[in-house]
């Protein structure tokens, strides 16, 4: 449709553009000036080039931190949509049950991270806590869930899954009300087995959802903070450090904003190009045969 | 799949159900107990009394009402300045043709890539020299645009059809009559998913006040909350587990009431 | 949702004024009319309902000064917030801080002078707690840091078992491995031998105990030297070769409460930690406490711990007025005493402690008597704007990889020195 006014358009996109612009862009570029200095907000700035970005990658900061997050995100993006297809799937059925099954799962994507976290921090307790005294009661091995550096990253990647298997879970349901029923049945006919009929017709037909839980996951977990802070501060042994509880240290514990911003500007370019990556892969791939 | 094979499917979802449900039971029963019977048997199900000690406790050591009182307001007034600005935006988007649009829905969108983290510091420092950190502005204003929300009206007007528009318009209807008065009613179950999503999201935020508060003036419950976690003499977990259940229960209460819509939000992003 | 411009309008309205009248709603009822100073202090727990309590008094007691004391976290936590919050001018008018941060806020023009406020010099203050003795040349330096709570690193036993197998507490690092090596039992229930949180603090009182100290006379950044190489290694034995000592899991606080719950389940049989949990672990412990000093290795030494009031430049005069009013209060007699004696810290002036004497206190309560006669083999901080820093970012990250993984203690510490004097 044509504009009443030719200037209406720029008034309706104005307080967005203008809210955006101060609150997203502009934070984006001042990053990117600040991180060529040395600041602690107490003194004056002091200019250092390239500096913090060369202490950054020689001390292994940055590799550490993409590492740790990379890890994690693996984890993460796999396990909650792995385990929300198949819950998906599972539950794809009429009916009050698998509606209260739904409902139980999803509840865990509305509460607070906080919430979460300091839930499982309890539950997860290495003396009073209810997994490890079961653990234990089952004769197994007393695990140090969170103080074991080998493992407290992956302890909270799965309170993540579990917190946000739900949300992969209704998007796939969503997306098998689309796949047609009537092509499921014909390939039922056709004497296809369920393995069969999910990989020929369901899986491909999924394609679009998939892609976007995909992508939306990889950037939800790339951005987990609360959880880091409540359960583990980021240890033991830095082993929980994600890029985004690293740069909120270097701002809030070591005071050094020119080195967090430099951070900050690894981080989003390398969030961008994976989710660029994600995109072109789900893009890319062969069409499926009909 | 024969009867057998589901009711065995039907167990091992039950159980799954109960993997979701049962860490927030035992939550709750332990709000109910007390330090000395917790130190005795951690495993202990059920509380030997209903004793509401902890939830004294929680209410003693912080302002309560006033951090409910905090959350709430900062939590509608994102919510709702996030319609005030989507709305012409998502009109715009999807109904008027313009030069750019394309890239200004590509600019919208791309902010979902640039998380409240990588803003921070610059956006903290800006608002630090007008001097509005610790203020309701700093928590709610940074939040203004919901790229969110301008996706999913821009997508519900795509399907409305054009003829409703260019009649108002022919009945003399003003734009901004058309997008704050026609549409609204029209979109009322996209607008209230969002709204109850968008609220629940930002009750829950904890980053953001996290950086943005200094004292109790603004400060949010799940900041007052996550404090609970004392250091140095034991943790009090009786105490922090009443303060969790008193975190949990609006974004519980509102899922309770008002699930569909807060799945139709998600689902239809 | 009919009407929704008008509505939505109506309803942005109302919030933002509600909101705004939040803002303004800072003061309770019975602070008005006050000058108000606003305290944020770092202490959770028992020790937070001690310092309120005084605070209640302090404001029950006169009608010319009210506190509002607000709960920031823990000290790391409270001191981002606080310089952040000085940046953002939000800040306090006064607070605690640990004194390796003093001299950089010291030299960052925030901190208030206290020598510009009357009776700062009638305290009577115990030198090495005070800003006089706690730094090499302290006395030097105008003054901005006054003791809050101040303590010692203390060793706990758990006496009935001392005195079951007859042994008394070790004063030399030989005897506490032995001691440890007795004491711990593989099979269950296990307990260990010794626990010490891995924390900077206790490691900078091994380096001082081997006999070097982390800043030289001349303002080098040694590290230790070799004796803080010898620290971190005494650390690694215990834990990788003795199997005597359980390092505590968690970072920087954690690990501290994790130390004391460990000590109170008879998980541990001693342990290290601050004098400052001395009363919460005597009353919540199922047997007799017993409180030593630490053992010597070439000698004694502990380091100062704890954290001193500060006053921030910027607040407005009547803030900091209301604030000196409260530090004065503080300072009396009674406050000192009842601070010290129900949390474990030490009383910050000799006529506290004088009078303590007389009245047979430390006849009944010998273990608060430990962390006062250590004061004698205290070693002062350097006034060093660095020493924060490498405290947080250089030391601390390196001793939890070192004894959690076992890397080599030689290379660690010259990688740490070499990131030391590296000014980036």
């Amino acid at each position: 449709m044509r504009p009443r006014h030719p200037r209406d358009p720029f008034w309706m996109m104005l307080p967005t553009g203008a809210l955006l612009a101060v609150f997203f862009f502009y934070p984006l570029v001042f990053a990117a000036y600040t991180s060529l200095f040395r600041w602690d907000l107490l003194t004056e700035p002091e200019f250092v080039g390239l500096s913090n970005y060369r202490v950054l990658l020689a001390s292994g900061e940055l590799g550490h931190a993409f590492l740790t997050t990379l890890s994690f995100s693996l984890v993460v993006v796999l396990g909650s949509m792995s385990l929300g297809l198949g819950l998906a799937l599972a539950l794809n059925r009429p009916g009050k049950f698998p509606a209260f099954v739904r409902g139980a799962i999803f509840s865990a994507y509305v509460v607070s991270w906080v919430s979460v976290a300091l839930l499982w921090l309890w539950v997860l307790d290495p003396s009073a806590g209810v997994a490890t005294n079961a653990v234990r009661a089952l004769g197994g091995p007393s695990i140090d869930w969170l103080g074991d550096p080998d493992i407290a990253l992956y302890t909270l990647a799965l309170v993540t899954i579990w917190k946000i298997a739900g949300y992969s879970m209704v998007l796939f349901t969503a997306g098998l009300q689309d796949v047609p029923r009537s092509l499921i049945e014909a390939a039922a006919l056709d004497g296809a087995s369920s393995l069969q009929r999910f990989r020929n017709v369901t899986w491909p037909l999924l394609r679009p959802t998939t892609a976007f839980v995909a992508t939306t996951s990889l950037i939800l977990s790339f951005q987990v903070f609360d959880v880091v802070r409540v359960m583990t501060q980021g240890g033991p042994v830095r082993s929980t450090t994600v890029f985004v509880y690293a740069i909120y240290e270097q701002v809030f514990m070591n005071l050094r904003v020119g080195r967090a911003s430099a951070e900050v500007v690894v981080f989003f370019v390398l969030l961008l190009g994976l989710t660029l990556l994600q995109l072109a892969t789900w893009r890319g791939k062969p069409k499926a045969r009909a | 799949m024969n009867q057998g094979r589901r009711w065995g499917l039907d167990l091992v979802l039950l159980a799954t159900a109960l993997c979701w449900i049962l860490p927030y039971v035992w939550m709750t029963l332990t709000s109910f107990k007390t330090l000395p019977e917790i130190v005795r048997d951690p495993s202990a199900p059920l509380p030997e009394n209903l004793d509401f000690s902890a939830y004294r406790a929680v209410a003693l050591t912080m302002p309560l009402a006033r951090y409910f009182f905090n959350t709430t307001i900062m939590a509608l007034c994102i919510a709702l300045l996030q319609i005030v600005v989507a709305l012409p935006a998502g009109f715009a988007l999807a109904k008027l043709d313009f030069r750019g649009r394309a890239l200004a829905f590509g600019l919208v969108v791309a902010t979902l890539l640039i998380p409240a983290q990588v803003r921070f510091v610059p956006v903290f420092s800006t608002l630090a020299e007008l001097g509005l950190i610790n203020t309701m502005t700093a928590l709610v204003l940074p939040f203004g645009v919901s790229a969110f929300g301008t996706f999913l009206i821009r997508q519900a007007l795509q399907s409305l059809p054009d003829s409703i528009i260019e009649a108002a318009r022919m009945d003399g209807a003003k734009e901004w009559y058309i997008v704050y008065r026609l549409l609204p009613p029209i979109l009322k179950p996209t607008l209230v998913s969002f709204f109850l999503f968008s609220f629940v999201y930002h009750w829950n935020d904890y980053f953001w006040p996290l950086v943005m508060t200094t004292d109790d003036q603004v400060r949010t419950l799940p900041l007052g909350i996550a404090l609970l976690r004392e250091q140095g003499t034991g943790v009090r977990w009786h105490i922090v587990m009443a303060g969790n259940v008193l975190l949990s229960l609006p974004a519980l209460a509102v899922f309770a009431v008002a699930q569909k819509h807060l799945i139709r939000a998600v689902a239809r992003g | 949702m009919s009407n929704a411009r008008s509505w939505t309008r109506r309803r942005w309205l109302t919030a933002s004024v509600a909101a705004g009248a939040s803002l303004g709603c800072g003061s309770s009822a019975t602070g008005r009319g006050r000058s108000r100073a606003s305290l944020w202090f770092t202490y959770g727990g028992r020790n937070r309902e001690i310092l309120e309590k005084l605070v209640a008094r302090f404001n029950a007691s006169q009608a010319e000064h009210h506190i509002d004391a607000v709960y920031q976290g823990d000290y790391y936590e409270g001191l981002a917030k606080l310089r952040t919050a000085i940046f953002a001018k939000a800040a306090p008018t006064f607070s605690h801080v640990v004194g390796e941060v003093i001299p950089y806020l010291a030299r960052a023009g925030v901190l208030q002078r206290l020598d510009a406020y009357p009776g700062h010099a009638d305290f009577d203050i115990v030198p090495e707690l005070g800003q006089e003795k706690s730094w090499i040349g302290g006395a030097d330096q105008p003054l901005v840091a006054l003791p809050f709570n101040r303590s010692t690193p203390i060793a706990y036993f758990n006496g009935d078992l001392l005195a079951r197998e007859g042994v008394s507490p070790p004063s030399t690092w030989d005897e506490l491995r032995t001691l440890a090596k007795k004491l711990t039992r593989t099979a269950a229930p296990i307990r260990f031998g010794f626990g010490c949180p891995i924390s900077w603090w206790f490691w900078v009182a091994l380096v001082g105990q081997a006999g070097g100290q982390v800043v030289e006379a001349d303002g080098r950044l040694s590290l230790g030297g070799p004796a803080g190489v010898e620290a971190l290694r005494f650390w690694q034995t215990l834990v990788r070769e003795d199997g005597t000592m359980r390092p505590p899991p968690g970072r920087d606080y954690n690990a501290w409460e994790q130390t004391n719950q460990d000590f109170l389940a008879g998980r541990t049989a001693m342990i290290w930690t601050s004098t400052a949990f001395l009363k919460y672990l005597e009353e919540n412990a199922p047997f007799r406490v017993l409180a030593a000093p630490l053992p010597a290795q070439r000698r004694r030494a502990v380091p100062t711990g704890g954290t001193h009031w500060v006053i921030l430049k910027n607040a407005p005069e009547a803030e900091k007025s209301s604030a000196w009013a409260f530090l004065r209060f503080m300072h009396e007699d009674e406050q000192a005493i009842f601070w010290a004696t129900s949390t474990g810290y030490m009383p910050v002036t000799r006529r506290a402690i004088r009078r303590l004497e007389r009245e047979g206190y430390y006849a009944k309560h010998p273990n608060d008597r430990v962390a006062v006669d250590q004061l004698s083999v205290a070693q002062p901080w350097p006034w060093s704007t660095e020493l924060f820093r490498i405290d947080r970012e250089i030391v601390q990250p390196r001793l939890e990889a070192a004894v959690l993984s076992g890397k080599n203690a030689a290379a660690l510490m010259d990688e740490a020195r070499l990131e030391a004097t590296r000014r980036e």
